[in-house]
């Protein structure tokens, strides 16, 4: 087993991987930029290592800079964690040529199922179903027209280096083809550096189901069932849970031999989840391999009582998996909410800034996995997300009630987050019938604003703030504003000088 | 004790009337009687009727954040007019209009330039933040007055963009 293990990452993964190693007796090793020298990963490591200027770009990104950290401090293996270098294939292969162990896939099968065409293809040839359209880059506008009317419209516009919703477009009618392959491309030659697009057949509100799946480095490979995460907004995840109310138990085992296929057929190791769309006649079709430990993960862990980052680590060092698929079932229902840095009554605008205070929701079949305190800044420079609300309980009714009382208790001030909208979107009759598709959002929640309190609360609230102008502030200094809530030795201390007498 | 604050832009005014830990709160022409526990520096208890609730509260410079039952006030001491006229905001001036960063972020691009004119819901500037590219649309049809950043600046929150000029 590893002694040392490098996480480049940030927030709240950082911090869930950084617990693993620490359950394993292993030394973790935070890397961090400089906005975020005072963040929760790099109080939480056993060492911590600058890497570079805020952008991600200078630091996260900064290959050379995290392979020579790790070689100056002795680390073995590199977790990735989600985003930033977790599905690059050219960092895999450094790390394989640098001697570092990469805690995910192989760089070959980084690379095949980071090709959204080169994944089509391959899966179509093992027999596995995938969306009907195009199997190659068209070579002019002409091609794609033609292949647009063989498909049928709708059509959708995909990157072939895609992922994220990145240039991914729908288009109902020949005379809008053009323009939006043309928006299509620019978008995805801006976010991959490549532009090609492909076209496939729309499914119409879909769900999104996917299969988690752990594979070792000796051929051995089990799934551990679904997530269903359906309720997306711009194609962008934000609820997930498991088990899928769509599935039955004949389709769950059939989904799930198909997604241990597609990691045999993709040569592919270590944790990886595969997406799949299920349409109203209960067709499914292969949609892409995520090669990564997913955001989405916890769900699965509460329900099967496998600890995923530990078995990536395990797999990551040689061993092999002791897990049989026979004896893996699920248990319980859970459901899990992302937490943003956004303002959800305001087109979902980033929201940066302090944390004044912060107290997460706790009780019975409570996880939160975070990257947050009171008092800490939320940059700019990356991700919104702040937190991973989970919840578990013995059914799906009992699950949701659960999750719609710990949003409730749950308190982030000083910056805008999505926990109000999560709420009405947890407490939405459709979503617990359980009528969860990828229009739900679009459907149900378009322009959203929060209800207006009551006129009670809001008297109270007023009340305590006038109580709060009243009270003497620390130190007698009223203006100072949140410097004064936290008692900070070192403004005391600045008051002195080293050697001078007290 | 009477006090004034601001909340989503409405004037709020309320009277407070102490006696031992019960308070008389006089809002809006309702009177409502409880009883209060500071708990600690950001926790307030409050007992009505029976019921309990606790009030959790933060500051910020002039702004109070005030957190019930699952839902956020955010509470502006004294009038919005004094708020705007202290931080030196003029967009209540006529002839004027100051497009401001809707949030913290980076200036990506300007697309347009002093003395240019500019169509209503013409994307002015780019500014992003947390990944996110955020388009800064023309309000009004008229001409660039002022250019105040460029591309790569850092802007906060209701910072000044650019200045337009409406059409006459």
């Amino acid at each position: 087993m590893f002694k040392k293990i490098l996480i480049a990452n940030r927030g709240e993964i950082a911090c869930r991987i950084i617990r693993a190693c620490r359950e394993m007796g292993i030394v973790s090793l935070a890397v961090y930029s400089e906005a975020d020298r005072a963040s929760l990963h790099v109080q939480m490591a056993d060492e911590a290592a600058l890497i570079g200027a805020p952008a991600a770009a200078d630091s996260y990104l900064n290959m050379d800079r995290i392979i020579e950290t790790a070689h100056a401090f002795g680390a073995e293996a590199i977790h990735p964690g989600y985003g930033f270098l977790a599905e690059n294939p050219e960092f895999a292969r450094r790390l394989e040529k640098e001697g570092i162990v990469f805690i995910g896939p192989n760089s070959r099968a980084l690379e095949l199922v980071g090709d959204k065409i080169r994944a089509r293809q391959t899966m179509e040839k093992a027999g596995i179903p995938i969306i009907p359209g195009m199997k190659h880059v068209a070579r002019s506008i002409d091609e794609y027209i033609a292949a647009a009317r063989k498909i049928g419209y709708p059509v959708m516009i995909k990157a072939s280096a895609g992922g994220g919703g990145k240039g991914m477009r729908i288009v109902c009618a020949e005379e809008d083809l053009r323009p939006a392959l043309e928006a299509g491309s620019r978008e995805a030659r801006a976010a991959f550096g490549d532009e090609s697009i492909y076209l496939e057949k729309c499914i119409e509100d879909p769900r999104h189901v996917e299969f988690q799946v752990l594979a070792d480095n000796h051929g051995q490979i089990v799934h551990l069932f679904e997530r269903e995460c359906s309720i997306q907004r711009r194609h962008q995840k934000i609820v997930e849970e498991t088990p899928s109310q769509a599935l039955t138990p004949e389709l769950r085992r059939k989904m799930g031999e198909t997604a241990k296929k597609v990691v045999a057929v993709s040569g592919y190791n270590n944790a990886g989840t595969v997406e799949f769309l299920l349409d109203r006649n209960k067709d499914f079709y292969f949609l892409e391999v995520n090669a990564r430990l997913q955001v989405e993960h916890p769900v699965t862990e509460l329900t099967t009582g496998v600890d995923l980052v530990r078995q990536q680590i395990r797999i990551a060092a040689g061993e092999k998996l002791t897990l049989k698929q026979d004896a893996l079932t699920q248990r319980g229902h859970a459901i899990e909410c992302r937490i943003y840095a956004e303002d959800p009554a305001n087109n979902f605008l980033p929201s940066s800034g302090k944390i004044l205070y912060f107290q997460e929701p706790r009780g019975p079949g409570v996880r939160h996995d975070g990257g947050i305190y009171s008092g800490c800044e939320v940059p700019i420079y990356y991700d919104p997300i702040l937190a991973k609300l989970i919840v578990w309980a013995e059914t799906r009714d009992s699950a949701c009630a659960r999750m719609a009382a710990a949003l409730n208790d749950y308190v982030i001030l000083g910056i805008k987050t999505t926990i109000p909208f999560l709420k009405d979107v947890i407490c939405h009759p459709k979503f617990r019938e359980g009528a969860t598709t990828t229009g739900f959002i679009k459907n149900h929640f378009e322009n959203w604003q929060e209800e207006e309190g009551t006129p009670e609360g809001l008297s109270l609230a007023l009340a305590v703030a006038a109580l709060d102008e009243l009270a003497p502030s620390p130190k007698g200094n009223k203006t100072a504003g949140p410097k004064t809530e936290v008692y900070s030795p070192w403004l005391t201390l600045g008051q002195w000088r080293i050697g001078e007498k007290p | 004790m009477d006090f004034e604050f601001t909340v989503n832009g409405v004037r709020r005014l309320i009277s407070l009337e102490r006696k031992d830990d019960r308070l008389t709160i006089r809002h809006g022409g309702i009177a409502l009687e409880a009883e209060f526990r500071v708990i600690s520096a950001n926790a307030v208890s409050v007992l009505s009727g029976g019921r309990s609730r606790l009030l959790i509260i933060a500051r910020d410079k002039d702004k109070r954040h005030v957190w019930l039952e699952g839902r956020t006030y955010i509470i502006h001491s004294g009038a919005e007019e004094e708020r705007l006229a202290d931080k030196g905001d003029d967009r209540t001036q006529k002839g004027k209009s100051v497009v401001t960063a809707p949030m913290p972020g980076k200036v990506v691009k300007v697309n347009v330039a002093e003395k240019e004119p500019v169509r209503k819901n013409q994307t002015l500037a780019i500014v992003e933040a947390m990944k996110m590219e955020n388009e800064i649309k023309s309000p009004l049809e008229g001409f660039v007055k002022k250019v105040y950043v460029s591309a790569g600046d850092l802007v906060d929150s209701e910072k000044p963009l650019l200045e337009l000029e409406p059409k006459s």
